[in-house]
Parts: structure tokens; C-alpha cells; sequence
């Protein structure tokens, strides 16, 4: 079922998009054989993709999710909402879930502008403290939706274990994948003085900490790191990157950042 | 300057004391409690933690830093509960007058080795710390002398001030006496009484010349205390008004100083070879050793002669040069020598050109004078010209010398109508100002004495001729009798505004009844008569431009009259410092401004007419050793300089507590702001 929205994928319409070089293997029903007459070489002629959109907001429900003001949960669920919003205005499929999503109760599937009060309602029902990794939350997601679609992934990345294997799987779907990592501006900008123990809220790991100036630069250092790592990361694999800040307004984000990124136009 | 420690703590307290600091670090590490704080992810912060761990001994300081301040501060309490206290001198009484030496003899660097480049620099820093020492309240002066006192500060009880005021106190290369700077400080401090009551009265400088006239005789007053610094290189000081004051004494300088100095140069023409110039220096070795030393002489700042001579201890050398040809210009003498004094290792002589003085001989005739002033002796010192009494009723004659045409005029058996601006010699006749006055006449007088130190009659001898007739003249008040017979004076010398007059009770030529004119002394036909001309020539009649000396020492001030119409006069001082002196009515300027040694030279309307030297040619100055067993006669009184200063205990623990305070409020800066560090 062919949708509203013009993929970056190339698919099936009327719409050209481009040449590319024959591959053994193509459809040879795609061939440019004016393009053969003219200069005896196999063009494959590409057109955009028109589908039936299917939009997924995945959020990360974890315990540390749960800091900042707004917390950094409450963020993810103002711009799904947000997010989801145009989906339904455009007729789009729209599922909202978590990481920890019970197999056996997923999401409810939304279509169309009457659905709102259903996906405030459950948007508002939606707690955070789920235990599950990012790599088990992610993974779930995928045995559970397979398909085509919109995928946009709002999660802080903050995992022991890496988000690498999390994103991974998301890499084999076909699936256009946007990854909105959620800092606080407590991890941001730190403003902590004196002799810490600062109490991982997930594991309870600790770390002991003397704050002075050096360590606060390493700190900002390591974190610049981190998010530019994750960004290089999903470019590579084709998936967009964006990092919010819960304290920049979700329209002002949805208005400017993610309208660059592409995802909303 | 060392801490003396008093021991205030038994044993166990000094064990309960050592105990804190390992008890802080103790506490510091064991009640060391980190607050604990919730995080979204401890993700970030292990790996920033592991990252700082490779520099980990800086870190640990840096976090120790904490730590150490407090320890720090329970170390400056302890210091300052030990009591410990620098040696300082005690200061009786409230108020205090300090008298710092800056003649030429303190710029003397023996005192290196006590971290201050001279002498003055020492006695300045001893006064900082006399200051320091004052109880707040006190009140102190400040005065610098050399041969003359100069108050820098009147009473205050403000030792910033004080102190700002003792840095501007400079050296000098002035002689020293310390007379008039005890006259003022006694004066100063004992008109005191009503300033006191007035501490908000602003300090003024006393000008050099004007602060040695207030010699007032103190009287009651409060008593201070008067702390003179100086290295005592002056005469005894025979009569001190000090009033209230308890003088005290501080020697500055090392007995053991070593000092080699020119004491003299001079440069003489000899008679028989005018051209042709002596010059002699002498140089004197004040040290305890012998000395080999090279001598340059730069004539007009390139070098002439050099010598080398060998000075044996406390000995001197006069070092004579081959004659030089030389009109004008200037000698300067160096002495190669690494002594305690730099000030007196130069010397300078100046030559002038001969001045030739204007004279103008008036005379109804007198042939013996006409032929004295005829000789070719009498033309090489002046312009000699003669006329007859008619010609003071000229106009010439009126012009001619309201101009300052003349240095001298001789009116030989007439006068003027009024006194020129020259120096005159009146034979035979009074001025016709009305000062002079006439005595008896005289037959056949005896001349029974002659003024010996005059230059115009030092060399002449009277006892060989006879006058016939003479008048017996009375000079103003100021005048000199040169002639002197038992009635009364024969030839008599007084000043005039800057000029001198010179008048001789006989004449030379007398006319008599007849209208016949006869010898009224056989003066003319001795020896001593041409020598009479010749100095007179030299005295009176030697120029407008006449200086009195060629060499001043540094202070002294100079008198000369400028030549012709009254022009600016310009002194351009060594250093090229330019002082203009505004033109004076009676042509007569003075100079005071003789501060450093070296050549001035005199500019008249742009164009250099004169030089002079300033050089310190003073043994006291030069001979820099201090005697520290030589007690100093002042009054009635003998007194010894302290060489060693009084010490007493000065307590530090405010300041030691005031820095804990100030460490204190650091940790509690670096507690509130270490995310900074």
C-alpha cells in the first residue's frame, strides 16, 4: 500500500529519481533503452518511492531517563507526541511504544486525526523504570515490527554496554531510522561542587569524585566524545542523528532541527 | 635581623602542639565523607575519572590543596602562639627628629655587603625601620642636611608619609655641617608647640639658602628625641642650641672605606711664557693601602697626558704635567681607581681666555701715572685710555660709560659729577656720592700698616717713600682701609652696588699756589709704584665678565657681573641642564644652582663668554673612613657615634595572626570556588 510520503529509498512510481549502473541481478524491466541505444551501456532508471507510512517512536523508558526538568522521559513522550501528531494529521500508521514493551501488549496502532485523544491517553499512562538494556528494548522492537517505515529512536544512549548493538539491529531493517538522543542539562553542564559519590541510578555503581576544573573539562571532554561518536556512528549507517537538550522547547526542536535532518518537512 | 624565640610552652604542650598537624591530616583522610549524589549514568564520569588517574600525583595535590592551607593556617597560629620577634630598637618618647646626612661622603658604597648601594641608602633604611618601630601616635620629622639642613618633612604622625617623603631625599655632592641642621631641627622642633596642635598643616620645603636663617634659640618646647644618621665626617660642632632635644648618634659607614681623590687641579700661566699653562693636580690616598694608580688628563675631553703613580697609605701626590699651550678650554683629570667614592675621582680646570680690562685714566697730567700706564705689562692687561678732566663734562663721556663702556676709571685730581657703573680710583678727590668722608690734612703722615690680604696691596711695600701733603679718607660702612698712618687711613677700598671705589688720600701730582705743579711723593720712583698699577689693573680694572673664581665647590654660589647691556644670561650646568638668570638693573647676577660637580659654562645673548669648574676638593668629604673610636665634640660635650643600634624585642604575632586570617579566608574562597582550581 503506496502512502503520502516520499521515501529517500527508490522504489516503485511514476516520479524519477535517478540512473544508476546496471548490476546482474536488476530488474530488467527498469533498463533505460534509450540510454542503451545512445551510449551502449545498461542504466537502471530509479523512481522515488511513494508508501503507505508506517511511523514508529520507540522510547527508551529506563531509570535514567528519568532526571532532569523536564525529566528527560517526559521529553521523549512531548516529542513523540509531537512527532506522531503529523504522522496522524497525514493519514501516516502510527505506533507509540517503549524499550520494555510486553510482547503480549503492544502499542495500539493510531491513523488519523481522531486518534489523538487515544494517543494522549496513552502517552500519559506511559511510566518510566523499565529494566531492559537498549540492545534487548531495541530488538524486542524489531522481532515485533518488521516492515517498512519510520523509526525514531528517543533514548539517551546512556548504556554500560554500548548502544552499538542496539543501533545495529536497526541497520538491517528497512526502515529510515532517526536517532534523538535526550541529554539533561545536568549531563550537559554538570554544576556540582565538593567531595561526591555520585550513585548510578540504574546499577547503583558509584564513582568517587573530587570536582575541580581539570576533571570537569575531562568530563565535558568524554561527553563531546561520546555524542560525536554517536553521531559519526549513525551516519555511516545511514541513519540520522540528533542530539536534544530537554531544555530547548520540543517545537522549537521539531520546527528547526529535525525539519534540517529531513525528517519533517 | 634574626627571630629571637621565647620559649612560653611547657613539654606538653609543645607535644599537645606538635600533635595537631598529624592529627588534621589524620581526621582529613579518615573523616573524609563524600556526599552521595544521584546520576542518571555514572557512564561518563568513570571514564573521565580514568583519564585523570595518568597524572594522578598532581591531581591528588591539587585535591589536597584544602589540606594544606588548614595546615598551613594551624602553623602561622602555633608561630604566633610561640611568640617569636625580630630585634628592633627601641624608641623612648613620642616624638622623634631624623636627621639623615646626603653630603658627598654618604654616596659612598662600602656598605654593599649590607644589601644597599650607598651609605644614604643604609641611613634611609635605617630610618624606614626606625619608623616602623614607632608607636602609632608618635610624631616624626625628617631632615636632610649637607652644609645645609632641609626640612623634608615636618611633624606627622603618618609613617607612610614619612616614608614616601624619606625616598625623594637624594644625594648630594655637597661638603657637610652639622650646625645649621641642628639649628633647624632644634629651631623646628621647639617652635613646635603651636604646629602640633595643627598635625593636619601641610609640609613644605624649606628652600636651602632660607632654612639656614632661622636660627632662632629654642626655649621650652617638647621634648624629642633626635636621631642623627651620618658618617660623621665633619668637625667638632662647637656650639649647639638643642633645646629639648636628646640627641642620638648613628654611625653609617666602615671605618675600613677606601677612597683615593683628586683634592686638586689647578692651572697657572707662567710669567715669563704667557702662552704656555702649568697644570698640577694633587691626589690623596685615603686607605689603608698603597696605591698604584693611572692618572689621565683630558684636555677639552680628549686625552692629553696619563701617568701612573704610586700613593703610599694615607699619603699624597702632587702629579705636575708639562706646560701646555693653550688659550681657552678645559682640563679634566681622572683617576682610574675602583674605590668606595666615585664623586672625587674627576676633577676639572678651566681656562678662560685673558680678559683685558677697559680702562679710562682721567688726568690734568700726571706723567709718572701716564708713564706707569704706558708700559707694554700695563696695555696686555687692559685698554688704556687717557684724558683730560674736560672730558667729564662730554657727552661721550656720559654715554661711554652709562654704557658700561669702562671697568675702571681713574679720576686723578678731579671727579665726576655722578659715580660711573664701573670701579673707580679717585687720587687726590672724594666721590660725589656723599659715603666717603675726608679727615685731617696731613703733613709729611708715615704709612704704619697696609692691609696684607687685599690682593691690591699684598705685595707692596710702603715704609720706602714720603708723601708731602695728605688727606685722611674714611670709607662708608663695608669699606677696607688699605693704607693705614696713625691718623687715620690713606687709601681706602669700599663696595658700590656690585662696583668698588678706590680712593688714595694724596695725590701724586699736587698743583701748588703758584698753579706750579710738584711731586707730592716720591712714590713713583720706588718699586712698589708700577706693582701698584699692575694690580690695580688686575684688580679693578679686570672686566666686566669677571668671575672671582674659576672653581667652586658644589653648593657655593657665584657673583659676577655681566658685560656691557644687560642680556639673558644663560648657565648651562653639567648634564646640559640650561638655567636661564633674568638680567639684573646693576648688571650683577649670581649663581646658586653649583649642585654637581663639572664644567658650567656661561651664555651671554647665545654666545658662551666664561667657564668654570665645580669640583669637591674636600679632604673631609674624600676621606670617607669613619672613626667609630673618635668621639665628636658637640657643645660641651663629647659623644661617640653607635656603630652597633640598640636592639629590642619586637613582637610578630599580630602580623602572624592577620596572615592566618588572610590563609583563613583563602581555603574559604578555594572551598566555595575550587570548581575553578
Amino acid at each position: 500500500m503506496k502512502g503520502e510520503r516520499r521515501s529517500p529509498r527508490r522504489g516503485q512510481s511514476v516520479e524519477f529519481a535517478d540512473f544508476r549502473n546496471y548490476s546482474p541481478g536488476d530488474d530488467i524491466r527498469f533498463i533505460d533503452w534509450n540510454t542503451y541505444a545512445r551510449l551502449e551501456k545498461l542504466f537502471l532508471k530509479l523512481f522515488l518511492e511513494e508508501e503507505d507510512l508506517h511511523f514508529y517512536a520507540l522510547i527508551d523508558g529506563s531509570l535514567s531517563m528519568d532526571f532532569g526538568t523536564p525529566t528527560k522521559f517526559e521529553y521523549a513522550k512531548q516529542l513523540a507526541a509531537a512527532l506522531s501528531f503529523i504522522g496522524l494529521v497525514r493519514a501516516d500508521r502510527v505506533r507509540i511504544e517503549t524499550l520494555g514493551q510486553a510482547a503480549h501488549a503492544p502499542g495500539p496502532v493510531l491513523r488519523g486525526r481522531r486518534s489523538l485523544v487515544r494517543m494522549q491517553q496513552y502517552l500519559s499512562e506511559m511510566q518510566p523504570g523499565e529494566l531492559v538494556s537498549l540492545a534487548d528494548g531495541v530488538r524486542n522492537f524489531c522481532i515485533r515490527n518488521s516492515g517498512r517505515g519510520i523509526l525514531v529512536l528517543l533514548t539517551d544512549l546512556m548504556d554500560k554496554q554500548g548502544y552499538e548493538t542496539a543501533l545495529r539491529y536497526l541497520v538491517a531493517r528497512q526502515m529510515d531510522v532517526y536517532i534523538i538522543q535526550i541529554l539533561s542539562a545536568e549531563e550537559l553542564e554538570p554544576d556540582i561542587k565538593g567531595d561526591l559519590r555520585l550513585v548510578d541510578c540504574e546499577d547503583n555503581d558509584a564513582a568517587e569524585i573530587t570536582v575541580s576544573a581539570p576533571l570537569l573539562a575531562r568530563y565535558k571532554q568524554t561527553l563531546n566524545t561520546f555524542v560525536a561518536e554517536a553521531r559519526e556512528f549513525c551516519h555511516r549507517r545511514g541513519m540520522s542523528y540528533v542530539l536534544a537538550k530537554n531544555e530547548v522547547p520540543v517545537d522549537q526542536l521539531v520546527a528547526s532541527f529535525l525539519r534540517k535532518e529531513g525528517l519533517v518537512r | 635581623m634574626w627571630p629571637q624565640w621565647t620559649n612560653m610552652l611547657s613539654p606538653w604542650q609543645w607535644a599537645a602542639l606538635a600533635a595537631v598537624p598529624p592529627a588534621i591530616v589524620a581526621l582529613y583522610f579518615l573523616k573524609l565523607r563524600r556526599q552521595p549524589l544521584q546520576v542518571p549514568s555514572t557512564y561518563l564520569w568513570q571514564k573521565s575519572i580514568e583519564d585523570l588517574h595518568v597524572n594522578s600525583l598532581w591531581q591528588r595535590l591539587r585535591q589536597s590543596l584544602l589540606l594544606l592551607l588548614q595546615l598551613l593556617l594551624v602553623a602561622l597560629l602555633m608561630l604566633a602562639l610561640v611568640n617569636p620577634s625580630w630585634q628592633g630598637t627601641r624608641l623612648s618618647g613620642d616624638r622623634f627628629v631624623f636627621l639623615v646626612d646626603n653630603s658627598a661622603s654618604m654616596s659612598a658604597t662600602d656598605v654593599k655587603d649590607q644589601g644597599v648601594p650607598t651609605r644614604l641608602d643604609l641611613a634611609k633604611r635605617r630610618v624606614s625601620e626606625l619608623i616602623g618601630n614607632m608607636k602609632s601616635g608618635d610624631k616624626a620629622m625628617l631632615i636632610s642636611f649637607s652644609d645645609t639642613g632641609q626640612v623634608v618633612q615636618e611633624y606627622t604622625t603618618n609613617p607612610a608619609e614619612l616614608r614616601r617623603r624619606l625616598a625623594t631625599i637624594q644625594p648630594t655632592q655637597r661638603t657637610t655641617s652639622l650646625t645649621e641642621a641642628l639649628r633647624l631641627a632644634a629651631g623646628l622642633a621647639n617652635a613646635a608647640r603651636s604646629a602640633a596642635s595643627r598635625p593636619e598643616e601641610k609640609p613644605h620645603d624649606v628652600p636651602a639658602g632660607a632654612a639656614t636663617s632661622s636660627t632662632t634659640t629654642p626655649s621650652g618646647g617638647l621634648p624629642a628625641t633626635l636621631v642623627v644618621l651620618s658618617d660623621f665626617r665633619f668637625p667638632d660642632v662647637p656650639d649647639v642650641p638643642l633645646g629639648n632635644l636628646t640627641p642620638k648618634f648613628e654611625l653609617i659607614g666602615k671605618p675600613e672605606a677606601d677612597n683615593v681623590a683628586i683634592t686638586m687641579l689647578a692651572t697657572r700661566r707662567y710669567e715669563d711664557r704667557p702662552e704656555e699653562l702649568q697644570v698640577v693636580g694633587r691626589i690623596e690616598n685615603f686607605s689603608s693601602q698603597e696605591k698604584t694608580l693611572a692618572v689621565e688628563l683630558l684636555r677639552d675631553g680628549r686625552l692629553d697626558d696619563t701617568r701612573e703613580i704610586k700613593i703610599p697609605a694615607g699619603g699624597r701626590q702632587t702629579v705636575p704635567f708639562p706646560s701646555k699651550v693653550m688659550e681657552s678650554g678645559v682640563f679634566s683629570m681622572h683617576i682610574k681607581a675602583p674605590d668606595d667614592l666615585a664623586v672625587d675621582n674627576e676633577a676639572w680646570a678651566v681656562v678662560n681666555p685673558p680678559h683685558r680690562g677697559r680702562v679710562l685714566f682721567v688726568s690734568p697730567g700726571d706723567e709718572p701715572l701716564r708713564r706707569a700706564l704706558g708700559t707694554a705689562k700695563a696695555h696686555e692687561l687692559a685698554d688704556i685710555r687717557i684724558e683730560a678732566p674736560a672730558f667729564l663734562t662730554t657727552k661721550e663721556y656720559t654715554a661711554a660709560t652709562e654704557g658700561g663702556a669702562f671697568d675702571l676709571v681713574i679720576y686723578d685730581q678731579c671727579a665726576p659729577k655722578t659715580m660711573p657703573p664701573a670701579n673707580t680710583l679717585f687720587i687726590g678727590r672724594l666721590p660725589p656720592d656723599g659715603r666717603w668722608q675726608q679727615g685731617a690734612t696731613l703733613g709729611d703722615p708715615k704709612i704704619i700698616d697696609t692691609e696684607r690680604t687685599h690682593p691690591l696691596t699684598q705685595l707692596i711695600e710702603v715704609g720706602d717713600f714720603v708723601i708731602a701733603e695728605a688727606k685722611v679718607v674714611r670709607p662708608p660702612p663695608g669699606g677696607v682701609s688699605l693704607f693705614e698712618a696713625a691718623e687715620g687711613s690713606l687709601f681706602a677700598i669700599a663696595p658700590r652696588e656690585g662696583f668698588e671705589d678706590a680712593v688714595l688720600g694724596f695725590e701724586i701730582f699736587a698743583t701748588d699756589a703758584q698753579g706750579q705743579r710738584v711731586a707730592n711723593t716720591n712714590w713713583p720712583l720706588r718699586q712698589s709704584f708700577p706693582l701698584f698699577i699692575h694690580e690695580m689693573l688686575g684688580y679693578l680694572g679686570s672686566g666686566a665678565a669677571r668671575l672671582e673664581t674659576d672653581s667652586l665647590r658644589p653648593g657655593q654660589s657665584l657673583t659676577w657681573r655681566a658685560e656691557g647691556a644687560a642680556e639673558a644670561v644663560q648657565v648651562v650646568a653639567p648634564g646640559d641642564h640650561k638655567i636661564t638668570l633674568p638680567p639684573q638693573e646693576n648688571q650683577t647676577l649670581q649663581f646658586s644652582g653649583t649642585d654637581a660637580v663639572g664644567v658650567y659654562e656661561i651664555h651671554q645673548g647665545q654666545r658662551p663668554v666664561r667657564r668654570f669648574a665645580v669640583n669637591l676638593f674636600s679632604a673631609a668629604e674624600s676621606d670617607i673612613r669613619t672613626q667609630p673610636e673618635h668621639s665628636l665634640r658637640l657643645g660641651h660635650s663629647e659623644v661617640r657615634p653607635a656603630t652597633h643600634w640598640e636592639s629590642v624585642r619586637v613582637a610578630v604575632w599580630k602580623p602572624l595572626l592577620l596572615l592566618a586570617l588572610a590563609v583563613l579566608l583563602l581555603e574559604w574562597y578555594i572551598y566555595n570556588r575550587r570548581v575553578y582550581l
